[in-house]
C-alpha cells in the first residue's frame, strides 16, 4: 500500500466512461417526491397520528437511502469504511432516541 | 525525482522545533510532558483529599475546596493526564508499530495537541480566579446550573472540556485513517499488533462518544450563559437529561481509558514471555464486542434515579456481559505467559500487577452492575474504589508498562531498572493500601463526596490507612521522576532492537526512532512481523520499496495559534465580552484560512542524508 | 506530494483519489460524517426529549410552524445538494468551469436558504418564541440553529474553495477539497431531511 498514484491519465480517459447525470436526476425527482409524500400525509391530517409519523419516517429513511447511496456514493465500490462510520454513527443516536423516548421523565 | 521542489524549507532548533513540530514522535513527547505534569496536578489534589480526610472532622481544607479538588482531581487526571498520556503512547508508537513514516493529518496532530494544552490550561486557570469547577467530574445539573453554581468555576469546565475535546476528536480521526490507509505492505488488519488493534477501537470510541459530550457541554454552556432551559425544570428541562447525556459519553469515556492499556498489556506480556500472544482472534473479537458492549450500557451509572425495572434489567445483563470478552482477555494473557520465557523487567512487573489488580476492579464492577445491590452501593467508597481499581490498577498500571517498554525506543535511553522496580512496588502497595481499604468504607456506609465524616461511625482507621497508602504512591511517582533524570543524566543507551525480545516492526528501527522512521518500508508477511523474520533467520525486514527520497510535512506554528485563539475565546464568551470572544476565533479561522490558502509542499530528505537521525528529546 | 499535474487539462481520472493525501483526506471525513451523525442524534434527542415542554402561553409548534416556508427551503436545499453533484461530475470531467458555475450556483441556493431561516426565526421570536422562552424553544434553536450554522460554514467553505480554484486550478491537491465540500453539502442536506420530518412536520402532526 505504497503511496503510488494511478497510471498514464490518458489511458484512464479512454477507459473510463464519465456517468451522466441521469442517475442523480432520478435521485432527486425521487427525493422531491418522498418529500412531497410526507408533507401531504401531514395536510391531509385525517389519519391516526401513530401511523402519520410513521409514514414521516419512513419518507425520511428512503430519502437518506437514496440521498446518501446515489450522491455521496456509498452505494459504490470502496466506501465500506464510509459505510461503518455512518452505520455506526446510526446505532448510537438510534440508542439516543430510545433514551430520549423512554428514559426522560418529570 | 531527487529535488523536486526548488523552495527552501525553514527548519527549525530548539524551542521553536517543539512548537512548530508536526512529527509524531515529537508530539509523542509534548503530550507525555504535558500529560505528566497534569498527573501530577492531579496528584497533588489526590494528596490534599487524602490528607483532609484522614481523620474526621478534620479542617485541612473547606467544604467548598474540598469539592474543588475532588473535582478537578477527577477531570484532570481522566482528561488531562490519564488521555494525554495514552496519546503520547499512540502517538511514539501506532505509525512504528504499522511501518508508516507518519499519521495521516501530520497537521492536525499537532492541532490536537495544542487544544488539549490550551483546554487543560484554562482548566487549571481556574483555581486562580476565584474558584475552580466544584459539582463533581460529572458536573451533574441542576447542581451545576447558573442557580446553585453561579459563580465561574463550572464555566471553565464547560469551556475547558469543549477545547480539549477538539483536540481528542482530531485524534480519533487521525488514528483511524492512518491504521486504515497507511499500514506497511502484507500488512493486513488480522495481522497488526495487539496495541494497534487497541488504539483502533479506542479511536472509534472516540469518533462517536466525544460528539456526545459536546453537545452536553455546549447544551450546559447555553443554559448557563445565554439562559437557555435545556435543564432548568422551572421552563420545562430536565435534569435526567444531562446524565444520559453525560453517560452516554462517559461510559465509553471509560473504555477509551482501558482498551489502550489492554492493548499494551498484550505487546509487554508477549515480549517477556518469548511467546506470540494467546488467542490472537479472539482478542481481537473480544476488543471489538467491548468497544461495542461499551456504548450500550451508560445507564448503569443511574439505576437509582428512577428508570424503571425494565430498564434497569436490561442495563444490568448488558453490563455484566462485558465481563465475557474482558475475562477471555485475561485468560489469553495467562496462557501466553505459561510456557512462555519469562522476564520480570519493570515493563513485565507492570503488566502481571495489572492483571490480577484489573481483575479486581472487573468484579467489583459485576457487583456494582446488579441493579437492587447497586441502590445500597451507589454514591459510597464501594464505587470509589471500583473505579480506582480499574482506572489505576487497570489504566496508571498499563502506562507505567507501556512507559518503561518504549522509553528506549521514544528515548533512546533504558530506564534504570532499579529505580523501576522501586517504582514498581511503591506504587503498587501503595495502590492496593489506598483502595482496597475503600470497598469497605463503602460497605460500612461512608458517602462518597462528603469533606468530612463524624467520630465513631468506624471509619476513622480505614481513611488513616488509605491516606498513607496515597503518600506510598506518591513516593512511586517520585521514583519515577527520579528514574527520568537520572536516565537523561546517565541513562545507558538503548539499541534498535532494545529488548532484544522485539517482535513488533517498532523494534527494527534504531533507538530513538530516525526522523524518517523507515529508510525503506518494510515487507510485512505476519503477525509479530519482525520475530517471524527472526525465526526464519533474518536479521532485518525486507524492504517494501528502493532507497529513495522521503517526503516529509513542513512544520507550522499555526497549530499554536489556532489553540490560542480558542482559549482567548473560551475567556471572552465566559465573562460575556464578545469582542474577546470575537477575538479569539477571528485569530482561529484566520489561521485555518491561511493553512487552507497555502500549500504545504513539505521537504524531502535524501537517501544520503539518511544517518539515523534520531529525535532528541 | 504531487502537487504539479503538468499536463493541463489532463487530470487522472477520480482525481481527488489520485493521491494518498487525498485519499485520507476523504476517508477521514467520512469518520467526522461519522460523528457529526451522533453529533446531531444528540441534538434531536434533546429535542425529542423536550419538544412538548412548551410552557404556559407559549406559541406551540403547531401554530409556529408555517409548512409553505419549510417546503420553500426544502425545495432549496434539496436542489443546491443536486447541483452539488454536478459540481463533482464536471470536477471528474476536468471541466473547470463548469464545475465552478455549479458551486456558485449551489452557494447561491445556500444563501437563499440561510435567508429564509433568518426571516423565518425572526418572525418566531416576533410571535413570543425565543431562544429563552422554554425548553422546547431552546432545544428547537439550538437544533435547528446549528444545522443553520453548518449551512453557514459551508456556504463559507465552498466559497473559498471557488477562489482557490481560480487561482490554482484544478489539480490533485483541490479535487479533495471540492470533492470533501461536496461530501459535506450533501450531508447537511440529509440533517435538513430528518428536521423537516422531526421538528416541522411531526410538530404539525403533535
Amino acid at each position: 500500500m505504497a503511496a503510488v498514484n494511478h497510471s498514464a491519465t490518458e489511458e484512464t480517459k479512454k477507459r473510463h466512461k464519465h456517468e451522466g447525470p441521469q442517475k442523480h436526476i432520478v435521485a432527486y425527482i425521487m427525493s422531491l417526491v418522498l418529500t412531497l409524500i410526507a408533507f401531504a400525509a401531514v395536510i391531509a391530517g385525517e389519519v391516526n397520528t401513530s401511523f402519520i409519523i410513521f409514514i414521516l419516517l419512513m419518507m425520511a429513511g428512503l430519502q437518506v437511502f437514496v440521498q446518501m447511496g446515489f450522491w455521496m456514493h456509498m452505494k459504490d465500490k470502496g466506501h465500506g469504511f464510509a459505510t461503518i462510520s455512518i452505520l455506526g454513527g446510526i446505532v448510537i443516536a438510534f440508542t439516543m432516541i430510545i433514551m430520549a423516548e423512554y428514559w426522560v421523565w418529570w | 525525482m531527487a529535488h523536486a521542489h526548488a523552495h527552501t524549507v525553514k527548519r527549525y532548533k530548539g524551542l521553536m522545533d517543539w512548537l512548530t513540530t508536526v512529527d509524531h514522535k515529537k508530539i509523542g513527547i509534548l503530550y507525555l510532558i504535558a500529560g505528566g505534569l497534569f498527573f501530577l496536578v492531579g496528584g497533588l489534589e489526590a494528596i490534599m483529599i487524602r490528607i483532609q480526610l484522614w481523620k474526621p472532622l478534620n479542617n485541612f481544607v473547606s467544604a467548598d475546596t474540598f469539592n474543588e479538588l475532588i473535582t478537578m482531581h477527577g477531570t484532570t487526571m481522566i482528561f488531562l493526564a490519564a488521555m494525554p498520556m495514552l496519546f503520547a503512547l499512540m502517538n511514539a508508537v501506532i505509525p512504528l508499530q504499522i511501518g508508516a513514516r507518519d499519521v495521516a493529518f501530520p497537521f492536525l496532530n499537532a492541532l490536537g495537541f495544542w487544544t488539549f494544552f490550551f483546554g487543560g490550561v484554562l482548566l487549571n486557570v481556574s483555581w486562580f480566579t476565584g474558584g475552580a469547577p466544584d459539582a463533581g467530574w460529572t458536573s451533574y445539573v441542576p447542581l451545576a446550573g447558573s442557580t446553585y453554581s453561579s459563580e465561574y468555576g463550572v464555566d471553565y469546565y464547560v469551556i475547558g472540556l469543549q477545547i480539549a475535546g477538539i483536540g481528542t476528536l482530531i485524534g480519533g480521526i487521525n488514528f483511524l485513517v492512518t491504521i486504515i490507509n497507511m499500514r506497511a505492505p502484507g500488512m493486513t488488519f488480522m495481522r497488526m499488533p495487539m496495541f494497534t488493534w487497541a488504539i483502533f477501537i479506542t479511536s472509534a470510541l472516540i469518533l462517536f462518544a466525544f460528539p456526545a459530550l459536546t453537545v452536553g457541554l455546549v447544551a450546559l454552556m447555553f443554559d448557563r450563559l445565554f439562559d437557555a432551559n435545556f435543564f432548568n425544570v422551572a421552563n420545562g428541562g430536565n435534569a435526567v437529561l444531562w446524565e444520559h447525556i453525560f453517560w452516554i459519553f462517559g461510559h465509553p469515556e471509560v473504555y477509551i481509558l482501558i482498551l489502550p492499556a489492554f492493548g499494551i498489556i498484550s505487546e509487554v506480556i508477549s515480549t517477556f514471555s518469548r511467546k506470540r500472544l494467546f488467542g490472537y482472534s479472539s482478542m481481537v473479537f473480544a476488543t471489538v464486542l467491548i468497544g461495542f458492549l461499551g456504548f450500550m450500557v451508560w445507564a448503569h451509572h443511574m439505576f437509582t434515579t428512577g428508570l424503571g425495572p425494565v430498564a434497569n434489567a436490561l442495563f444490568s445483563i448488558a453490563t455484566m456481559l462485558i465481563a465475557v470478552p474482558t475475562g477471555i482477555k485475561i485468560f489469553n494473557w495467562l496462557f501466553t505467559m505459561w510456557g512462555g520465557s519469562i522476564k520480570f523487567t519493570s515493563a513485565n512487573l507492570f503488566a502481571v500487577g495489572f492483571i490480577p489488580t484489573f481483575v479486581m476492579g472487573g468484579v467489583t464492577g459485576v457487583m456494582l452492575a446488579a441493579a437492587p445491590a447497586d441502590f445500597q452501593y451507589h454514591d459510597s467508597y464501594f464505587v470509589v474504589a471500583h473505579f480506582h481499581y480499574v482506572i489505576v490498577g487497570g489504566l496508571i498500571l498499563g502506562i507505567f508498562a507501556g512507559l518503561h517498554y518504549w522509553w528506549p525506543k521514544m528515548f533512546g535511553r533504558m530506564l534504570n531498572e532499579t529505580l523501576g522496580k522501586l517504582t514498581f512496588w511503591t506504587f503498587f502497595i501503595g495502590f492496593h493500601m489506598t483502595f482496597l481499604i475503600q470497598h469497605f468504607l463503602g460497605l460500612l456506609g461512608m458517602p462518597r463526596r462528603i469533606y468530612t465524616y463524624l467520630d465513631g461511625l468506624g471509619f476513622n482507621e480505614m481513611n488513616l490507612i488509605s491516606t498513607i497508602g496515597a503518600f506510598l504512591m506518591g513516593l512511586g511517582t517520585i521514583f519515577f521522576i527520579t528514574n527520568i533524570i537520572v536516565t537523561a543524566v546517565s541513562g545507558k543507551k538503548a539499541a534498535g532492537d532494545a529488548w532484544e525480545d522485539g517482535r513488533t516492526l517498532e523494534w527494527t528501527i534504531p533507538s530513538p526512532a530516525p526522523e524518517y522512521n523507515f529508510a525503506q518500508t518494510p515487507l510485512v508477511r505476519g503477525y509479530d512481523a519482525y520475530w517471524k523474520e527472526k525465526m526464519d533467520g533474518h536479521k532485518e525486514m525486507t524492504p517494501a520499496e528502493p532507497l529513495g527520497s522521503i517526503h516529509m510535512p513542513s512544520p507550522s506554528i499555526l497549530p499554536l495559534f489556532m489553540s490560542i485563539g480558542l482559549f482567548i475565546a473560551g475567556f471572552g464568551f465566559m465573562y460575556h465580552n464578545y469582542f474577546v470572544g470575537g477575538g479569539g476565533l477571528a485569530l482561529t479561522f484566520l489561521c485555518m484560512l491561511i493553512r487552507s490558502l497555502k500549500d504545504d509542499h513539505g521537504f524531502h530528505i535524501e537517501p544520503d542524508e539518511l544517518h539515523d537521525k534520531g529525535v532528541k528529546a | 506530494m504531487s502537487a504539479h499535474s503538468h499536463v493541463e487539462g489532463q487530470l487522472p481520472h477520480e482525481p481527488e483519489k489520485a493521491t494518498l493525501e487525498g485519499r485520507n483526506k476523504i476517508l477521514g471525513f467520512w469518520l467526522f460524517l461519522g460523528a457529526e451523525v451522533v453529533l446531531f442524534g444528540t441534538l434531536f434527542s434533546a429535542f425529542l426529549a423536550l419538544r412538548d415542554k412548551v410552557g404556559d402561553g407559549n406559541p406551540t409548534a403547531d401554530e409556529l410552524f408555517n409548512l409553505s416556508t419549510v417546503a420553500i427551503a426544502t425545495f432549496i436545499l434539496l436542489t443546491s445538494s443536486l447541483t452539488s453533484v454536478f459540481a463533482t461530475q464536471a470536477l471528474h470531467a476536468g471541466k473547470k468551469n463548469a464545475m465552478i458555475g455549479w458551486l456558485i450556483v449551489t452557494v447561491l441556493f445556500g444563501l437563499a436558504f440561510l435567508g429564509l431561516e433568518i426571516y423565518e426565526f425572526a418572525e418566531y421570536v416576533h410571535e413570543g418564541h425565543g431562544f429563552t422562552t422554554s425548553a422546547f424553544s431552546s432545544s428547537f434553536y439550538t437544533l435547528v440553529g446549528f444545522h443553520g450554522a453548518h449551512v453557514a460554514f459551508g456556504v463559507l467553505w465552498i466559497g473559498l474553495i471557488i477562489g482557490q480554484v481560480l487561482k490554482k486550478g484544478l489539480t490533485v491537491v483541490t479535487a479533495p477539497k471540492v470533492y470533501v465540500s461536496g461530501l459535506y453539502w450533501h450531508f447537511i442536506d440529509v440533517v435538513w431531511v430528518f428536521i423537516f420530518t422531526v421538528v416541522y412536520l411531526m410538530g404539525k402532526v403533535g
